[in-house]
C-alpha cells in the first residue's frame, strides 16, 4: 500500500484538511475509533465498505502496491509494506491505521471519501473477532440471514407513507401524491389533463396498439356521465387485442422468432404456439407470480399440464446453431448463458451477464454465483411436445385427406376400368396395368400425415450434466463443480435453506422476500405507460444503474402489485386511471432547462409509435387491418430480395393470401437473418437477445418507408376511398373525416385549409394526367367520383399517415 | 415558437419556394439549420469530443469476401508446406484443436500449387490468382498474422464484423457513424452493397446491435431501385411529392406550435432528407458519367466466364457476379466521393471446402482486376490518403487438405481461425509492408499477432478514435467494439 501513497501524498493531505476544516465526520489524526462491539459480519459489514473504497485500486483491476483485497487469500498475504491486517490485532494492523489517517502523510483511500469512524469501527472489530472472511460456498448456503449490501435496490420493499400535500385536489390515487409531492418540493405545477381525443387514442395505443373508431372517441367525448374515462379503461382492459399489444412487450424480453437463427436459420413453424400462450395469459390477466412459475419451471409445477409446459417455451427461443460442424455442446452452454442472463436481466433487473467471464466488477455477484445460476438451467433438455391439433390444423388435414382420397379414387378406378378393358390373362405383366398400379402405391406414399401438432418446450433431462465454473467463460475450460444456489446478495427465501430445482428458481424469483422482482417489474410496466421507466436503465438495478427518480412511488407501485396478488391488469389499471398518466403531452417551455428529459413527469411523454402498432394504425387507418388473434405467423407482402440475403435464399418467403396478408404486425414471420425490413427499420428488436427497452429512432429511411413501402400505400388507397365512401360533402367534409379517422379529432381552421389546398392540387394535377390517376388507384374505379378525385383522395392520405401526430401517441 | 419569428419564417419560406420549387425546398433546410431550428441535421451528427485526436481516414470501404479465401493460396506463400505434400501433420499442430469437418487422425498437408512472386518495389510476395492486385502492392499493408476465435463463419463473421462471435452488436460502419457522424448531405453515412448469393450472417453482419436504427447499414441494389422504398409509387409524380413534403412540413409545424415539441423539427429534418435521398440515390448508382477507360478498367461489361468452377452455373455464388462485383467497387468509389463514411462490399461463396483451385481461380479472377482498379482509381483522385480500403473475411483455411467423410478426394482446405491473412490500404496505412509471421506450414503465427480486436482498434485509430473511449452504454454495461481487448498496431500507421 505504502508504495502508491508518495504519488498521492499531496492529495491525501489536501483531503484531510479540507475534511477537517468541513469537520466532516472523519477520525482526527492520532487517533483509532474503537472497535465496535457488535458481532461483524464480513459480506454484511465490510466487504461493501473495501468494495466502495478500496477495490478500485486493490482489486480485480488493479492492485497497487501489490495489495489485492477483494480474495482471501490475497488479503491475508498483504501487499508491499507487508500484511495488511492482522487478525486479532486491529489496532497493528496497517490496513486500519491507514485508513483512519494515523499519518497524514498516508491516508486511505488517496481521492475521495473518507471512511466513517463508524466504518473503521466495524473493520476493527471484524479484524479483532478473528477477520473471519467465509469462503463464498459458505456464503452461498448459509441461510436466509445470508449477505447483504446497502444499495438500494437490495434492501427489501417498503410500503412508504403517502406525501402531505399542500393541494391534493389533483390527487386522483397514491401515484399522484408522489408525483406531485416532488413537483411541489421544486415548485412546480403539473400540466392538465389531456382532452378527450387525446386521451382515448392514448389509451387504445397503450393498452391495445390499435386507435379507437370514430363511434368510439364520440361515445367517449359525450359521455357526460361522471365515471367516464374509468369505464373507458374497462372497456379496453377487457379487449382480447389487450393480449397482443402486452404480449409483444413480453415476446421482446423472450427473444421471440420464428427462425433458429446463426446460418441455417431454419424455420420455427412451431414457435406460434408460445407467442399464443402469451397472448392468452395475458388477457386472462395470469399473475405474474403464477405467469413466472409457468415461463421458467411449468414442466415442474404441480399439477403440469400442456399449457403450463407451453409457458416454459420461454426459454426455448434462445439461438439454435445448425451451421455444418459446430460443436454443439459449445451451443448447448451458449444457451444456457442466453437462459441465465435473460433471467437476471427480466427478473431480477441485473446484468448477471457480467459474471460469466468473472466476478460481477461491480456488483456483488462472483464468477461462482453466476454459475449457481447457471445450474439451475444446465439440467434442462429441449423438447417438443406433442399436441392435440388445433382445429385449423384439423380443418387442413381434413381438406388434405378428402383431396388425397379423391385422388386415390381415381386412381383405383383408373386400374379397374384397364382391368375391365382387357380381358387378358396375366395382368400383372401387362405394362399397362403395372404403370397404374404403380401410380396408385406411389401416391398412397404421399398420403397426408395425421393433424398432428408439436409444441416447443423445456423439460428435465434424466441424466443432467454436471455444472461447473467455466474459466472466463470459456466452455473448454472447466473449473470447480457447482451447486444450484441464488447469489447471496438475495435473501435466500427458503424455509429448508437450499434451492435445488428450476421451480424453486421460479418461487425464489417471486417470493415476497425478493426485493427486485415487484420493482423491476412495475418499473417496466411504468416505462410502457410513460416511455421511461422510474429506474431509467429497465436493465440495470446493480450500483451501475440509474438510481430511481421516485424511490418511494417504485416501492409503493412494488408492494401494491403484490397486494393486487400479481395482477398486471389491476396494476396497469391504477396507473393510467392517475391524474400523472393523464396529463396533457404538451412541452413545458417553463421546464426546458430545469427538467428537459421530463424526469419529474409535469406533463406526458410524446413517444413514436414502435414498429408493429405503425403497422397496424396504418391498416386500421386503411380499413384493411384483420381483427384475428392468433395462430401461426404470417408473410406479409415484402420487398422482393430481402430473403435472398441469407445463406443460399434458405428463408424463401412465400406471400400469404387474403386476410392473412393484412393482419397486425406482431405477427408477421420472424426470420432472425433476414427480419422484415419495416419492422427493423422502426427498431423492433433483432430477437437474438431479450430486449427490455426499444430504441425510438427518427430516419429518412422510415420516411421512405411510410410513403413508399407497398403496404402502407394500400393504407392509403384504403383511407382515401373510405374517406370518399363516409363523407359525402365535399372536400371540406372529406378533410374532416379524415382527421378523425387518423388523429381522433377535428382539424383546426389552419390544417383544414392547408389540407383543403392540398388536395385542391393533387385533384388538378390528377385531372392532367388521367393515366398516372388510374396508375395511383392500382385500375381501382370508386363509386360515385371520378379517377382524379378518387386518386386525389389517396396522396392526401398518404399525407396524412405520414403526419407527426399519426405516428406518435400523445 | 414566437409567432413573429414564425411569420418570418413562413415569409421566407413562401419567398423560397415561390421562387423556384426544388430549390426552395432544399434551401430552407439549410435555413432552418442556420437558424438553429432544426435539431437534427441531415445525417446522424457526431458524438461531442470525436475524433479524440487528428484522423488520417474519413471513409472506409471493407471489402467482405465470405467464406474464408485461402491465405495459403493467396498471400502466404509456404514452400516448406509444399515440401510436405502429403505428410500427417505433427501432432503437436493439432492437439485440442477442433475442426469444422476435417478429421484430423488421417488429414494430410496439402501443398498449394500456386506460384508466389514479388510485387512491387516492396516485393511482398503474392500468389499468381492476384495478378491485378500485385501492381498495388506498394499501398498494401498485408497482415500474415491475423487470428480469431470463431471457427464456424456466422460467428466469425460477426467477429469480424461486430468485433464478438455473438448477436447484438453493433458492426464497424455502425460504430464509425456513431461516432462520427454522417458526412453526406444527401446518403446514408453507412451503405451495403452485395453481389450474387446471402452471407452466412445476412444482415446482422450490417446491424447496428443495440445502437439507433439510424446507425444500421442501409442496403444498396447496384441496378433497379438502390434504396427500398426510394421511388414514389407509380402514377405519383415527382410534382406531388414535393406538394406532399411541403404539406407535411407545414402541418407538422402546426403541430410543434400547438403541443411545442422541438422534436419534430427532427421529423421535418428527416422527411426532407429523404427527398433529397431520393434523387442523391438515383444519380449515385448511374453509371453514365463515368468515361469508358474507368469502366474498362473496373471492368464492370465483363461476363461471367462460362468455364469456371464447377463450369459457370454456381460458380462464384450466382450469375452475373463478375459485373455486380465491379459495378459495387465503383459505386464504393463514388460513394466515398460523395461522403458516405463507410461502404461494405459482400461477397459470398469463398468456402472452399472442395474444388478449391478452381473455385478460388473463379472468384480471383472476379475480384482480382475492380479491387486494384478501386484502389488506383481512389489514389489517382487523391481519395486513397484518406480512405481506408479493407480486404477482410471470417479465418483462414488449413494446410490441411480437408478428408471429411463423404469426400472421394482431398480437393479443398477447413476452416482456420489460428493464422490468416488481410489486407488495409489508404487511409493513413502504411503500405508496401508485411506485419507478422506464420509457421513454416502457416498453421500459427510466430510473430506479431494481430487479433480481430486488435485490427478493430488499429482501424478506429485511424479515424482518430480511442477504441478504448467509443463507448455506448447496453444492460448496464459499457460496450465498445474491441470489447475488453484490443491494442492498437502501430507498425501499420504512417
Amino acid at each position: 500500500m505504502s508504495s502508491v501513497v508518495p504519488r498521492f501524498r499531496s492529495v491525501a493531505r489536501a483531503i484531510v484538511s479540507i475534511a477537517a476544516a468541513i469537520g466532516a465526520a472523519t477520525c482526527a489524526a492520532g487517533e483509532l475509533p474503537p472497535a465496535s462491539t457488535r458481532t461483524v459480519d464480513y459480506r454484511r459489514d465490510v466487504q461493501p465498505v473495501l468494495a466502495r473504497n478500496c477495490y478500485g485500486c486493490h482489486g480485480p483491476q488493479k492492485q497497487k502496491g501489490g495489495l489485492r483485497l477483494d480474495r482471501k487469500a490475497e488479503a491475508l498475504a498483504g501487499g508491499g509494506s507487508g500484511r495488511a491486517f492482522e487478525p486479532g490485532k486491529s489496532a497493528d494492523s496497517l490496513l486500519v491505521q491507514y485508513v483512519a489517517g494515523l499519518d497524514p502523510d498516508t491516508v486511505m483511500p488517496p481521492k475521495g471519501d473518507r471512511l466513517t469512524p463508524e466504518q473503521i469501527s466495524l473493520i476493527r472489530a471484524w479484524i479483532d473477532q478473528g477477520a473471519a472472511w467465509p469462503e463464498e460456498s459458505e456464503a452461498v448456503a448459509t441461510g436466509p440471514a445470508r449477505a447483504g449490501s446497502d444499495h438500494w435496490a437490495f434492501q427489501p420493499v417498503r410500503r412508504p407513507g403517502l406525501p402531505r400535500l399542500k393541494d391534493a385536489s389533483r390527487v386522483r390515487n397514491p401515484i399522484d401524491a408522489f408525483i406531485l409531492a416532488n413537483l411541489d418540493a421544486r415548485g412546480v405545477e403539473p400540466s392538465p389533463e389531456a382532452d378527450r381525443p387525446t386521451l382515448i387514442r392514448r389509451l387504445a395505443l397503450d393498452l391495445l396498439g390499435l386507435p379507437p373508431t370514430p363511434a368510439e372517441v364520440d361515445a367517449f367525448v359525450n359521455d357526460a356521465e361522471p365515471g367516464a374515462y374509468e369505464r373507458l379503461v374497462e372497456r379496453i382492459l377487457g379487449s382480447p387485442h389487450y393480449g397482443e399489444r402486452w404480449g409483444r412487450h413480453w415476446l421482446d424480453l423472450a427473444r421471440y422468432a420464428d427462425s433458429d437463427g446463426y446460418e441455417k436459420d431454419s424455420p420455427r413453424p412451431n414457435a406460434w404456439r408460445y407467442r399464443d400462450w402469451v397472448i392468452d395469459a395475458l388477457n386472462r390477466d395470469l399473475p405474474f407470480d403464477e405467469f413466472t412459475l409457468q415461463q421458467l419451471a411449468g414442466d415442474l409445477v404441480p399439477g403440469a399440464d400442456l399449457g403450463s409446459r407451453t409457458g416454459t417455451g420461454f426459454h426455448r427461443n434462445t439461438l439454435t446453431n445448425r451451421e455444418g460442424g459446430v460443436d454443439q455442446e459449445e451451443y448447448r452452454i451458449r444457451a444456457v448463458v442466453d437462459r441465465v442472463n435473460t433471467t437476471g436481466t427480466v427478473w431480477l433487473g441485473l446484468t448477471v451477464g457480467c459474471a460469466q467471464c468473472h466476478s460481477h466488477k461491480y456488483d456483488p455477484l462472483s464468477h461462482k454465483e453466476y454459475y449457481g445460476l447457471f445450474a439451475f438451467f444446465n439440467s434442462e433438455k429441449e423438447e417438443d411436445i406433442p399436441a392435440p391439433p388445433l382445429p385449423f390444423e384439423i380443418d387442413a388435414y381434413r381438406k388434405a385427406k378428402e383431396t388425397h382420397d379423391a385422388e386415390h379414387a381415381r386412381l383405383v378406378k383408373a386400374v379397374e376400368d384397364h382391368d375391365k378393358s382387357v380381358a387378358g390373362d396375366k395382368p400383372d405383366k401387362d405394362p399397362v396395368r403395372v404403370k397404374l398400379q404403380k401410380a396408385v402405391a406411389d401416391h398412397l406414399k404421399k398420403a397426408p400425415a395425421g393433424p398432428a401438432s408439436k409444441i416447443p418446450a423445456l423439460a428435465e433431462n434424466a441424466k443432467p450434466p454436471k455444472t461447473h465454473i467455466l474459466i472466463r467463460g470459456d466452455f473448454l475450460r472447466k473449473g470447480d463443480e457447482v451447486e444450484p444456489a441464488t447469489p447471496a446478495v438475495l435473501p435466500l427465501c427458503s424455509p429448508e435453506g437450499k434451492l435445488t430445482s428450476r421451480l424453486d428458481l421460479a418461487r425464489w424469483l417471486v417470493d415476497r422476500g425478493n426485493p427486485l422482482t415487484p420493482r423491476v417489474t412495475v418499473n417496466r410496466v411504468w416505462h410502457y405507460l410513460f416511455g421511461r421507466g422510474l429506474v431509467p436503465t429497465l436493465d440495470d438495478f446493480g450500483t451501475r444503474g440509474e438510481r430511481p427518480s421516485h424511490p418511494e412511488l417504485l416501492d409503493w407501485l412494488a408492494d401494491e402489485f403484490i397486494r393486487l396478488e400479481w395482477s398486471q391488469k389491476a396494476l396497469i389499471r391504477t396507473i393510467v386511471t392517475s391524474s400523472t398518466y393523464r396529463q396533457s403531452s404538451r412541452a413545458r417551455p417553463d421546464l426546458a432547462d430545469r427538467d428537459p428529459t421530463n424526469i419529474w413527469l409535469a406533463r406526458q411523454h410524446r413517444l413514436r409509435l414502435e414498429a408493429e402498432v405503425l403497422r397496424d394504425v396504418n391498416l386500421a387507418a386503411g380499413g384493411l387491418l384483420s381483427p384475428v388473434v392468433g395462430g401461426p405467423s404470417v408473410h406479409p407482402p415484402q420487398p422482393s430480395g430481402i430473403s435472398d440475403l441469407t445463406y443460399a435464399g434458405s428463408a424463401r418467403w412465400v406471400e400469404s393470401t387474403g386476410a392473412d396478408r393484412h393482419r397486425r404486425g406482431l405477427y408477421t414471420w420472424f426470420q432472425r437473418t433476414s427480419p422484415y425490413p419495416m419492422l427493423m427499420t422502426f427498431d423492433a428488436p433483432d430477437s437474438n437477445v431479450c430486449t427490455v427497452r426499444r430504441e425510438r429512432s427518427n430516419t429518412p429511411i422510415q420516411a421512405l418507408t411510410l410513403l413508399n413501402d407497398s403496404t402502407f400505400l394500400e393504407c392509403a388507397r384504403g383511407l382515401g376511398a373510405r374517406v370518399i365512401a363516409e363523407a359525402k360533402g365535399g372536400t371540406e367534409d372529406r378533410v374532416r373525416r379524415i382527421v378523425k379517422l387518423c388523429l381522433c379529432r377535428e382539424p383546426s381552421s389552419e390544417e383544414a385549409a392547408l389540407l383543403t389546398r392540398l388536395h385542391d392540387k393533387f385533384a388538378a394535377q390528377c385531372r392532367e394526367r388521367p393515366a398516372d390517376a388510374a396508375k395511383l388507384l392500382a385500375g381501382r374505379k370508386l363509386a360515385g367520383t371520378d379517377d382524379a378525385e378518387a386518386a386525389a383522395w389517396v396522396a392526401v392520405a398518404r399525407t396524412v399517415l405520414n403526419l407527426d401526430e399519426f405516428v406518435t401517441r400523445e | 415558437m414566437d409567432p413573429i419569428q414564425d411569420h418570418i419564417q413562413q415569409t421566407r419560406r413562401h419567398f423560397l419556394t415561390s421562387a423556384s420549387s426544388g430549390v426552395g425546398l432544399l434551401a430552407l433546410a439549410s435555413m432552418l439549420r442556420d437558424d438553429g431550428l432544426l435539431a437534427a441535421e441531415a445525417g446522424p451528427s457526431g458524438l461531442p469530443g470525436l475524433p479524440h485526436f487528428a484522423p488520417k481516414a474519413k471513409s472506409c470501404i471493407c471489402i467482405y469476401l465470405e467464406g474464408a479465401p485461402s491465405q495459403v493460396d493467396l498471400f502466404d506463400e509456404k514452400p516448406r508446406l509444399r515440401e510436405l505434400h502429403g505428410q500427417p501433420l505433427p501432432e503437436s499442430f493439432t492437439k485440442n484443436v477442433r475442426f469444422a469437418f476435417l478429421q484430423k487422425e488421417t488429414a494430410r498437408l496439402l501443398g498449394s500449387p500456386r506460384k508466389f512472386t514479388p510485387r512491387g518495389a516492396c516485393g511482398m510476395e503474392l500468389s499468381d490468382y492476384l495478378p491485378h492486385l500485385g501492381e498495388c502492392a506498394d499501398d498494401i499493408a498485408l497482415i500474415r498474422s491475423m487470428h480469431t476465435e470463431a471457427f464456424n463463419h456466422h460467428p466469425g463473421q460477426l467477429m469480424m464484423n461486430t468485433g464478438v462471435p455473438n448477436f447484438g452488436r453493433p458492426s464497424v460502419g455502425s460504430w464509425l457513424n456513431y461516432g462520427l457522424g454522417s458526412a453526406s448531405e444527401n446518403l446514408p453515412g453507412y451503405v451495403v452493397l452485395t453481389a450474387g448469393r446471402g452471407t452466412s450472417g445476412g444482415a446482422s453482419n450490417w446491424s447496428s446491435g443495440f445502437l439507433p436504427s439510424n446507425y444500421q447499414g442501409v442496403l444498396f441494389r447496384n441496378q433497379g431501385e438502390p434504396v427500398l422504398n426510394l421511388n414514389n409509387p407509380d402514377g405519383l409524380t415527382g410534382a406531388m411529392q414535393e406538394e406532399t413534403i411541403e404539406a407535411l412540413r407545414d402541418l407538422n409545424r402546426v403541430r410543434r406550435r400547438t403541443i411545442g415539441d422541438p422534436e419534430i423539427n427532427s421529423r421535418i429534418a428527416a422527411y426532407e432528407l429523404a427527398f433529397r435521398m431520393q434523387s442523391a440515390a438515383p444519380e449515385l448508382i448511374d453509371l453514365k458519367g463515368e468515361n469508358r477507360r474507368t469502366l474498362d478498367a473496373y471492368g464492370v461489361d465483363r461476363v461471367d466466364p462460362s468455364k469456371g468452377g464447377r463450369g459457370g452455373v454456381g460458380a462464384g455464388g450466382g450469375t452475373g457476379v463478375f459485373r455486380q462485383f465491379a459495378v459495387n467497387c465503383l459505386l464504393a468509389r463514388r460513394m466515398v466521393e460523395r461522403g458516405v463514411r463507410f461502404v461494405n462490399l459482400f461477397h459470398a461463396s469463398w468456402d472452399h471446402h472442395s474444388d478449391l483451385d478452381l473455385e478460388l481461380g473463379f472468384n480471383c479472377q472476379m475480384a482480382d482486376q475492380p479491387v486494384a482498379a478501386l484502389l488506383r482509381d481512389l489514389k489517382q483522385r487523391g481519395l486513397l490518403d484518406t480512405t481506408l480500403v479493407i480486404w477482410a473475411s471470417e479465418f483462414g483455411r488449413t494446410p490441411l487438405g480437408e478428408n471429411r467423410p463423404g469426400f472421394k478426394n482431398v480437393t479443398g482446405r477447413d476452416h482456420h481461425p489460428f493464422a490468416f491473412t488481410l489486407w488495409m490500404a489508404g487511409g493513413g496505412v502504411k503500405g508496401g509492408q508485411v506485419i507478422g509471421k506464420t509457421d513454416e506450414l502457416g498453421w500459427n503465427v510466430v510473430e506479431e499477432p494481430v487479433h480481430v480486436n486488435d485490427f478493430h482498434a488499429t482501424l478506429l485509430q485511424l479515424f482518430g478514435i480511442d477504441h478504448k473511449r467509443l463507448t455506448y452504454r447496453f444492460q448496464g454495461r459499457d460496450f465498445r467494439l474491441t470489447d475488453v481487448a484490443g491494442k492498437v498496431v502501430d507498425k501499420l500507421l504512417a
